[in-house]
């Protein structure tokens, strides 16, 4: 089936997208699109497939039926790795970090610095190190030892480092997934911040969370997804937070937000 | 009190003087061991080993050692006596290991005696009939036998021993459990461990009173038990004073915050703590543990023939084990090697007599290339099936376990034994001018230049800055960084004694005659000298030891290897995909791929393997190799790696191997019986994890 993108200038435009786990429909057709600089709040009660579809878009999983759309291109995102290409760095909610291995490993993992012998490249070690502790600083993490094995670290420092990591490895769009589920409020607030900060720097974000009070204070605009289907796309302007939360629990657009609703499908 | 002497008060005097006392006594008895043994007063060994106008390995060791310790007690003793705060951690250190050195004098008077009697238990001998019979019939006591007063003495001090051993044990688990930076999920109870060593000395001490009572039966009375009665004495000269010394030392810097910062680990701390980042503790501790029990039970064990015995017999399986612990560490498990080494020799020999399909009969080296070739698919073969089907590797490769045997068992009629004499074809020889070796040497010169000159600027760099703070601090600061660097600098001293006497052995000879070199010995032959005869850099190895060329290429395999897993992205993604197999995929590693890479990296070392054993013995039986998957295993285990991935390290995969032939070989020099190998090997391999796994516990939680 040829696939036309419905957001011509949005960066990415996920159309018509399924994705089943053999009997299992957890994708049923949903239409999903970031523009520039956008951030947007990726919302939905537990199992809509919020993860399923950034593990989609982010090549984890091999999409059923549908067509992704980045920056204006359509793409087969057949990996991870060709995600990393476009510029998609991703906090997953449960694929962050290797417990066995030391932060610095964990840090580089997948694109290690290395320097040539001769024919062979070996890892430069002490890059690593330095700029996994440089770049941690940068966003807020003070370590105290890159060789330390992460298993050691609390709930939060990991999530923490994976989030430093795919600020400092992001280039395009920042997927982050319940990134603030382990970590105290002043870490959140940083978090949040550096949200916007990405979005400053010409990022564009995917924030996923329950906590509607986090996202409402970032996004520039909602979608909520209901086992599979897409119940709609919001804009800040548009809803209050609390229709917001009504919207994920009931699962019911309100009377009220109908109209533009049927805007957003109909264009 | 000690901090008070340091600081040239007067109430810590006493201490401090006693301390330093203990200090220059140590330095004395340093002094005076290495000068016993240097004169021939203080013979090393077993009566029948000991040869008056030479030294042997142990002599050579203890004088250099004893020279060693007497200079550090020394120089703590002056340091002490200006009240240098450095001298306190020195002290620390050289009662630590009067302390082993103690410990492991007393304990080569325990094992012996131990294995004594486990021998005599495992003849099913009744100790109670044959003492009778010693003594006339008389209920046995300690004073009817002959040597009865000895024994006693030896009992009481042994006990002592034991006691101190016991008080020293429990105080350093205790601080194991408050190390900074350190947390322990569960926490061993300090009872239960109380407990077990409790049992375990009175286990021990059992075990001797019975050996007391039973070596007199059975061995010649003049000769051990009088050179174990000096040992204990020795023992106890040592272990006694550094006990006291140490602990002193370490009650002192417990009173001071400040001495507290100064010394900031005491020796046993760092050991424990510099074990834990390693993935190998457990088999390290095994290492040294049943190394040090072998040596003390059997003067045998640290003879030349011993050591190439126990080396040569596992260096084939380490080949293999280097792969296994690769594809452990990635998450998966290989048990088709035996089978896949069988395949591999049969092709070899096949080649090299029948001929290969299309390529006719080949030389050795093309014919091994392609039976490496061959085991390599098959292990792709292996790697593909998982990752196509899904189904666990342990099915995966059991299913071609079987399989792959197939080939073997249909290629070779029944029982038959395919034999490279058979084909009455004389070895493969080829050759070969000098000027090769010693380019091969050169090479090898450069190599060791070149490692030098990356490594060395960056270690006396950080040895010169740790100097530095240690001026500026007074004498505090970490020593680390300096000793690294004097370790690395005497490496590298022997590496490149080494490589120059290579390229002298060689160059003597340069553009004589031509070598001639067996293709097979080249793979795995056995060395027996090296250099012609009547030179003057020629080396002649013992004619009883078994030394084969296959040890070299397997430490040159674990070198590689090991530094393919720690240094390379490869290796990298290995480790994260036997880790957190779904974020190292989150994080664009073809995990997939790093599997199927590293059945084909096992089945070319064992296909390497396969080569080595055709070229040993050459013919190949149908079951060539059958039940190697489970050794090579065990020694990947024993080596640290963990069966659930993520973690180990090819220097453990070596240790394990190690661990393997040193129990085979050993256990026959201690007259242990050899049926009773496959039981003590499981007994390690569980004792190893353990180990491990409590050493790493304080590591992660
Ligand atoms: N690999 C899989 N195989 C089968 N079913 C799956 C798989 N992954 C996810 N699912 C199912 O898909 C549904 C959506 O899962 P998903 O993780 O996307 O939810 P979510 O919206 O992220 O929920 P949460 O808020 O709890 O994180 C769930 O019902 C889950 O059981
Ligand atoms: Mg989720």
């Amino acid at each position: 089936m040829e696939y036309k993108q419905k957001n011509p200038d949005a960066l990415v435009d996920m159309i018509d997208i399924h994705k089943y786990f053999g009997s299992v429909q957890v994708l049923r057709g949903i239409d999903f699109h970031v523009d520039r600089q956008e951030i947007v709040g990726l919302l939905g009660d537990n199992g809509a497939g919020k993860s399923t579809l950034i593990k989609v878009l982010t090549g984890f999983h091999t999409l059923t039926r549908g067509q992704i759309f980045f920056d204006g291109d359509g793409v087969d995102i057949a990996s991870p790795h060709d995600a990393r290409e476009l510029g998609i760095e991703t906090v997953h909610q449960d694929l962050a970090l290797v417990p066995l291995m030391s932060i610095a490993r964990n840090f580089w993992l997948g694109q290690e610095p290395t320097y040539k012998v001769g024919p062979f490249h070996f890892m430069d070690k002490k890059l690593m190190a330095s700029e996994s502790i440089h770049a941690l600083a940068d966003v807020g993490i003070h370590i105290r030892d890159p060789e330390e094995t992460v298993g050691t670290m609390s709930g939060g420092e990991r999530q923490s480092i994976a989030i430093g990591r795919a600020v400092y490895f992001g280039k395009k769009l920042l997927i982050l997934d319940e990134p603030t589920s382990a970590l105290s409020v002043g870490e959140t607030q940083k978090v949040l911040d550096y949200t916007i900060a990405a979005k400053e720097k010409g990022m564009s974000v995917i924030f996923i969370t329950h906590n509607i009070r986090h996202v409402y204070e970032v996004a520039d605009r909602f979608t909520i997804i209901e086992r599979g289907h897409k119940l709609g796309d919001f804009y800040k302007s548009e809803v209050t937070e609390n229709e917001v939360a009504d919207m994920i629990v009931t699962g019911q657009i309100p009377e009220r937000l109908r109209l533009y609703e049927e805007v957003a499908v109909g264009d | 009190m000690m901090q008070a002497y340091l600081e040239n008060k007067n109430e810590g005097r006493n201490i401090g003087l006693l301390v330093t006392l203990l200090m220059f006594g140590f330095t004395l008895i340093g002094a005076l061991v290495a000068l016993m043994v240097l004169l021939w007063w203080m013979p090393l060994g077993e009566y029948e080993n000991i040869l008056l106008d030479d030294f042997n390995a142990y002599e050579v060791i203890v004088i250099i050692a004893g020279v060693i310790y007497a200079v550090c007690c020394a120089r703590t003793t002056f340091g002490l006596l200006r009240r240098e705060q450095s001298s306190l951690r020195w002290s620390q250190w050289m009662f630590f290991i009067a302390l082993i050195i103690g410990g492991a004098i007393l304990l080569s008077v325990i094992i012996p005696v131990g294995l004594k009697f486990a021998l005599l238990l495992g003849q099913n001998i009744d100790l109670r009939t044959q003492i009778t019979e010693e003594v006339g019939g008389l209920v046995p006591t300690v004073l009817s036998i002959g040597e009865g007063l000895i024994s006693i003495s030896v009992l009481v001090l042994v006990l002592i021993a034991l006691l101190a051993l016991f008080v020293f044990i429990i105080p350093p688990l205790e601080s194991l459990r408050r190390m900074e930076g350190i947390r322990l999920i569960v926490a061993p109870p300090r009872r239960l461990i109380q407990a077990i060593l409790l049992v375990f000395a009175l286990g021990i001490i059992c075990v001797l009173i019975a050996g007391i009572y039973a070596v007199p039966l059975h061995l010649d009375k003049t000769k051990i038990r009088i050179a174990e009665d000096h040992r204990i004495l020795a023992g106890l000269i040592f272990f006694l004073p550094a006990f006291f010394g140490y602990r002193q030392v370490r009650q002192m810097r417990e009173e001071s915050d400040e001495l507290r910062r100064a010394v900031a680990l005491t020796p046993g701390k760092f050991i424990r703590a510099e074990l834990a980042k390693s993935p190998s503790a457990g088999a390290i501790i095994g290492f040294i543990a049943i190394f040090m029990t072998f040596t003390m039970a059997t003067d045998l064990f640290l003879e030349p023939s011993s050591i190439a015995s126990y080396l040569s017999n596992v260096a084939t399986k380490g080949v293999i084990a280097i792969g296994v612990t690769y594809l452990m560490i990635s998450g998966e498990f290989d048990l088709s090697v035996g089978s896949v080494l069988g395949v591999a020799a049969l092709s070899f020999m096949l080649f090299m007599t029948e001929g290969a399909p299309v390529l006719g009969v080949l030389d050795p080296i093309p014919a091994a290339l392609l039976a490496i070739f061959v085991a390599m698919v098959l292990g792709a073969v292996n790697g593909v099936l998982l990752i196509t089907t899904r189904i666990p590797s342990f099915i995966v490769t059991l299913g071609t376990l079987l399989a792959y045997r197939a080939i073997t068992l249909v290629a070779i009629a029944g029982g038959r034994i395919l034999r490279y004499r058979d084909y009455h074809a004389e070895f493969p020889v080829f050759v070969i001018s000098n000027i090769v070796f010693v380019a091969l040497a050169v090479i090898g010169l450069a190599l060791v230049a070149f490692t030098a000159y990356r490594v060395l600027p960056v270690l006396l760099q950080g040895a010169g800055r740790a100097w530095s703070i240690r001026r500026e601090n007074g004498d505090f600061g970490t020593s680390g960084a300096i000793i690294r660097f004097a370790v690395f600098l005497v490496i590298l001293l022997i590496l490149l004694a080494i490589v120059l006497w290579l390229v002298a052995v060689f160059g003597y000879h340069i553009g004589g005659e031509l070598v001639e070199v067996g293709y097979f010995d080249l793979f795995n032959g056995r060395v027996s000298y090296i250099g012609s005869e009547g030179d003057f850099f020629h080396l002649e190895i013992p004619r009883d030891a078994n030394v084969r060329l296959a040890i070299l290429w397997w430490f040159i395999f674990v070198a590689i290897f090991h530094i393919i897993l720690t240094s390379t992205s490869f290796g990298n993604s290995i480790f994260a995909a036997g880790g957190n197999e779904g974020a190292a995929r989150a994080q664009g590693v073809n995990v997939d791929r790093v599997k199927v890479q590293n059945f084909v990296i096992v089945a070319g070392l064992t296909g390497i393997a396969a080569i080595y054993e055709t070229a040993r013995n050459p013919g190949v039986d149908p079951l060539k190799g059958q039940g190697w998957e489970l050794e090579v295993i065990a020694m990947t285990v024993i080596g640290g790696a963990l069966l659930t991935g993520g973690y180990g390290s090819v220097v453990g995969s070596l240790l394990g191997a190690l661990i393997f032939g040193m129990l085979q070989t050993g256990l026959v020099l201690v007259g242990i019986e050899s049926r009773l190998f496959s039981g003590t090997v499981g007994v390690i391999i569980i004792a190893a994890v353990v180990l491990n796994t409590f050493v790493r516990g304080a590591q992660r939680n």
